[in-house]
């Protein structure tokens, strides 16, 4: 099973987004609402993959990913934002960052699990 | 144009004016020759105001002194000296002008005399012009302004004076004018105008001398934001304020426009803490370096507009695709039988509702992309494109259509490799939109033919289909958002109302064009050509301000 942690801060984004990745049988899923939330979290957990809403109130993904970054633990995690204003040039700083993809919302339920194995092989 | 009638004379100066007005312009020529002796009591006046009150009561046929004769011959000097004379005849034709006139229209007497006075006039004033015949007739006196046509076809404006001329049986003869070129008084007006317009104007003004560089005239805003006053602005070059003020675009601007041919360069910059429009034109002065006016627009709250504007379109839109996500995710999942089967009502209606789901995400896309274009944000990610490649790519990618419509995609003349540098997302972006407006329009079993055809100087890539096509009486509003086209029936062919704007946009920031043929009945291409000559841009391009999208 593939330990993805879930940051996002829309509970309903979130049960979208745990039904569509249980229904392919691959991933065991930590969800968290708050970047805060989710560093507490790898405290006590290492996911294999970290997938980051961008706009979230308090700490935003990208800053959420950034610590997450200075963490031996995580530092090559692969990291995919979901992101609701998918401008090119955030993409492209995204990419710089270290983000394995950059998922647009909304997304695809169907395909969701399927992007995350490909982003994550690629990564 | 001021004029008017002098109210008609009495019986005694009727006599006297026309007798005076009629031996007025050979009496004065004879004065000016040193005849003064003999002509004094024929010499007739035709006066401008301010002269009546010294010649009448002299020109009285009464004997004369020789002082009196004199005073008349030196009065009647100065007036010929400073006033512009013509006589006409009844019929209206010139018989007779003074030195000033010819002097000051270039006309020789050759060329006046004989002709008809309204030569000197345009056909604006042949009206007035009739009026002021008749008025002559019955015997009154005109002034005003008019204007006055010379040799060379300018136009100057002179303040006349006309009156009637009458032999000594009190017969009409003609009439005499005096006028005073009032040209250059207008112009003074107009130039204390403009100054002092300038001064006041809302946008900063400045003037500077291009070989000292030194300020030469600030109006009241550029003083008032420089901090600068008369005295102190003429004591600074613009080397010297942009040390000491906020302004080194424009120094910048000035050097760089001193060194090139340009006469004028216009651009936005930050200076005072706030935004401008900048322009500046290069006086010259036949070969000298002239002067720099430099024209400061203040555009801080056009540019705060824009950005609030674009802020909140920006906004909504992530608030609506937030939602958005959960809608579209659940119907998805529930298509995808995640909850178990559906009843076929329920997962028709289902179906339905994901589709416009989708359309409205389309919508928000679209309105994101004008927003962006319109601001002069749209990113172009510029790259050597085989577009042979990406035809078939597009084809692929929207094999959906195919089965949604039942039409057949083909893709002709793209089997060698094309070469163009372009954004190829954005290329696919309008290709999908043409192809997907093609699949709507068309009939079950009907074929789309999209076509790559190379020239030189351009690429021209066309959709075509064979669907209902667009009535001519629609074919201007294509381009146009939310087009309201009566075939189109966008909510069930799922259209967005906006895709063709965006296409046109894309397509022009990328330096093409974009255009279509249709008959009714018989179906429609639309094309696109893109100029080889992209190539030129870099790898990331804003696409240029297009208004006509915002």
């Amino acid at each position: 099973m593939i330990k993805l942690l879930h940051v996002e801060d829309d509970a309903d984004i979130r049960e979208i987004a745990l039904m569509a990745l249980e229904l392919s049988g691959e991933f065991d899923v930590v969800q968290c609402e708050t970047g805060e939330a989710a560093l507490n979290q790898v405290q006590t957990y290492t996911p294999d993959v970290i997938l980051l809403d961008m706009m979230m109130p308090g700490m935003t993904g990208r800053q959420t990913l950034e610590k997450m970054r200075e963490m031996d633990s995580l530092r090559d995690v692969p990291a995919i934002f979901m992101t609701a204003r998918a401008q090119h040039n955030e993409i492209e700083e995204l990419r710089e960052l270290g983000a394995a993809d950059v998922i647009s919302k909304p997304f695809d339920p169907i395909s969701l699990a399927d992007q995350v194995k490909t982003a994550m092989q690629a990564g | 144009m001021s004029s008017h009638f002098a109210n008609k004379r009495t019986a005694g100066s009727f006599f006297l004016s026309s007798a005076l007005a009629a031996g007025w312009y050979t009496a004065s020529s004879a004065l000016l020759s040193g005849q003064a002796g003999e002509t004094i009591p024929v010499v007739g006046a035709i006066v401008l105001a301010g002269l009546a009150p010294f010649i009448i009561p002299m020109a009285r046929p009464t004997v004369q002194t020789e002082d009196a004769q004199l005073g008349m011959a030196q009065r009647l000097k100065a007036f010929d000296s400073h006033a512009i004379v013509n006589i006409v005849d009844t019929k209206g034709l010139l018989t007779e002008v003074n030195d000033r006139f010819t002097a000051l229209t270039g006309y020789t007497r050759d060329q006046l005399i004989g002709q008809p006075v309204s030569m000197l006039y345009d056909d604006d004033f042949k009206e007035l012009a009739a009026e002021i015949r008749a008025g002559l007739k019955r015997g009154d006196t005109w002034q005003g302004e008019t204007p006055l046509r010379c040799a060379d076809g300018r136009m100057i404006c002179t303040q006349i004076t006309v009156m009637p001329m009458y032999d000594t049986a009190g017969k009409w003869t003609g009439s005499i004018t005096a006028r005073t070129d009032v040209t250059r008084a207008h112009e003074l007006l107009a130039e204390r105008d403009t100054a002092e317009t300038l001064y006041e104007l809302r946008d900063d003004i400045w003037i500077v001398d291009a070989e000292t560089n030194r300020l030469t005239y600030m109006n009241r805003s550029a003083m008032r934001r420089t901090g600068l006053s008369d005295k102190a602005y003429s004591a600074k070059t613009l080397d010297e304020l942009a040390q000491e003020a906020d302004c080194a675009p424009i120094l910048d601007a000035c050097k760089t426009l001193a060194e090139t041919d340009k006469a004028m360069t216009q651009f936005d910059a930050e200076m005072f803490g706030k935004h401008f429009q900048v322009t500046i034109k290069m006086l010259k002065i036949g070969h000298a370096p002239g002067r720099f006016l430099i024209m400061l627009h203040d555009i801080t709250d056009i540019i705060n507009e824009e950005r609030t504007k674009s802020e909140f379109i920006s906004m909504v839109s992530h608030e609506l695709r937030s939602p958005l996500t959960s809608i579209k995710g659940s119907m998805g999942l529930l298509l995808s039988r995640a909850a178990g089967d559906l009843p076929p009502k329920a997962r028709a209606l289902l179906e339905i509702s994901h589709r416009n789901a989708d359309r409205l995400v389309l919508i928000i896309n679209d309105i994101l992309d004008l927003e962006k274009i319109a601001n002069g944000r749209l990113e172009f990610d510029m790259e050597k494109t085989n577009i042979s490649e990406l035809l078939h790519e597009t084809g692929s990618a929207n094999a959906s259509l195919e089965q949604r419509f039942g039409v057949r995609i083909q893709i002709e003349n793209a089997d060698a490799p094309i070469w163009l540098t372009t954004d190829p997302n954005r290329i696919i972006q309008v290709l999908t939109n043409l192809l997907s407006n093609a699949a709507k329009f068309s009939k079950p079993g009907d074929r789309i033919v999209l076509r790559a055809e190379d020239s030189a100087d351009e690429l021209r890539v066309s959709v075509t289909d064979k669907g209902l096509g667009i009535p001519v009486s629609e074919q201007h509003k294509v381009f146009q958002r939310f087009a309201d086209l009566s075939n189109s029936n966008r909510s069930s062919k799922g259209g967005t109302g906006l895709g063709l704007s965006v296409c046109k946009a894309i397509v022009e920031s990328l330096g093409g064009k974009i255009g279509f043929d249709s008959r009714e009945g018989f179906g429609t291409t639309f094309y696109f050509t893109l100029p080889k000559k992209t190539s030129q841009m870099g790898s990331k391009e804003t696409a240029p301000l297009l208004r006509e999208a915002s």
